[in-house]
């Protein structure tokens, strides 16, 4: 009772699985089945997201219904509740031990922006916008302080947070609803430069935010961000 | 990609999530829980079962907030597609062992992949052109299967007609839709 005669050779019949899955018509085992298949081969996975982006045409059949206010608190004790939980035991730093550390971390970051100033600035950035970012991240002991004065160049001091084994820490752009672009890896515990590529300076300004993340060594296989973000901050005018 | 403003706020809280802004994913709440729920309560047609659905829809919302990837689709259906498929997992857990009898055995490699998708905007009213291009019942069991999550064994008691031949009609269906989409 094999219906693999009613599709048109191997092609037709791995589209319509496909398209089966997406639907959500498989039995749980085949639908295990095929989305590892899915996940691990290119061309289905292109095939995924055409039927995903092709059906998605129908979510205008979806009726709005307002849902309870009553849940919000439920959401928030879940969402947030596992936010807490530290991503790596050993890694991390207590959240108290980080406390005590960050209103250190703070008068450096202060100093840092006061010691910038006080240099003498080349022509051009006299001209430019002069913009700092803190990065942190609630449980997290990472930090650094980004600098820019114009020079399309930003220099990163990092205040804290230890290098991870087999691991590396990634800079991220983030502009508008835009895709994270990555500025490429950067080193704990010491200070850095990252030149700001030309797609991150179409949209560099006050308002961008640079995020860190955790990713395996050499930075994020995909060109997205894979890992826990170990610091974020927002890119402010000084 | 031009997005339409509502829909670029939406990406920007989405992106706002991923950098675990609070207040980001408490206004995409209330920007798009009207939607989500109506979405697991019509896959779901429970009441209680739906909220507690949304409530574990949202918290994957959060948590994966930084896969959402703006320009391979809109945000909300990225959000639409959340729901969607938690709402699926939960039926499936729900319903008694299917038959595995006839499913394909194995996939086999892969021809020509269709293009890159293009953004749902421009995809609106293609899928429905190409859905009416389907004999009426049969167009109807592929808008039944993706609103409302029904099962083979679902579609063949409301079309009265065997499991098989809904198996068949449903699969032959959705190549000719796809000859149609890539046309």
């Amino acid at each position: 009772m094999s219906t693999s005669d009613d599709m048109d050779g191997g092609e037709g019949r791995r589209n319509a699985l496909v398209a089966e899955y997406v639907l959500g018509l498989l039995s749980p085992a085949e639908h295990d089945r095929v989305h590892r298949l899915i996940e691990n081969d290119q061309a289905l996975r292109a095939e995924r997201d055409f039927w995903v982006s092709r059906f998605a045409a129908l979510n205008e059949g979806y009726e709005e219904v307002p849902a309870p206010d009553r849940l919000w608190p439920g959401i928030e004790a879940r969402a947030f509740g596992d936010t807490r939980a530290p991503v790596k035991p050993g890694f991390w730093e207590s959240l108290l031990l980080w406390r005590s550390i960050a209103a250190g971390a703070l008068a450096v970051a202060v100093a840092a922006i006061g010691f910038n100033l006080l240099q003498p600035r080349p022509d051009v950035s006299s001209l430019t916008t002069q913009l700092v970012a803190a990065l942190e991240q609630e449980g997290s002991n990472v930090k650094f302080v980004a600098l820019y004065d114009g020079t399309g160049q930003v220099r990163l001091t990092a205040l804290s947070g230890d290098a991870v084994p087999e691991k590396d820490f990634e800079l991220w752009a983030i502009q508008g609803g835009n895709n994270p672009i990555s500025m490429g890896v950067i080193p704990a515990n010491q200070r850095s430069t990252v030149s700001i590529a030309p797609e991150v300076m179409a949209g560099w300004g006050e308002g961008s935010v640079l995020a860190i993340t955790l990713e395996p060594k050499g930075g994020s296989p995909s060109g997205v961000p894979t890992g826990p973000i170990v610091a974020k901050g927002a890119v402010q005018q000084i | 990609m031009a997005m339409q403003a509502p829909s670029r706020e939406v990406a920007d809280l989405i992106a706002r999530c991923a950098l675990r802004d609070r207040a980001a994913f408490r206004a995409l709440y209330d920007r798009t829980s009207a939607k989500l729920f109506g979405v697991v309560l019509r896959i779901l047609k429970d009441r209680s079962e739906a909220e507690e659905a949304i409530q574990e829809v949202y918290v994957k919302i959060w948590q994966r907030a930084d896969r959402y990837v703006a320009g391979d689709t809109s945000p909300i259906s990225w959000l639409v597609a959340v729901a969607r498929n938690h709402a699926l997992d939960i039926l499936r857990a729900r319903r008694p062992m299917a038959d595995d009898i006839d499913v394909a055995l194995e996939i086999p490699d892969a021809g020509p992949s269709p293009e890159r998708a293009a953004a749902d905007s421009q995809e609106r009213g293609r899928i429905e052109r190409c859905l009416s291009t389907l004999e009426p019942d049969r167009a109807e069991a592929v808008r039944g299967a993706y609103l409302d999550g029904y099962s083979y064994d679902e579609l063949a008691q409301r079309y009265a007609v065997p499991l098989n031949t809904m198996r068949t009609w449903l699969r032959r269906s959705l190549l000719k839709l796809r000859e149609c989409l890539t046309a």
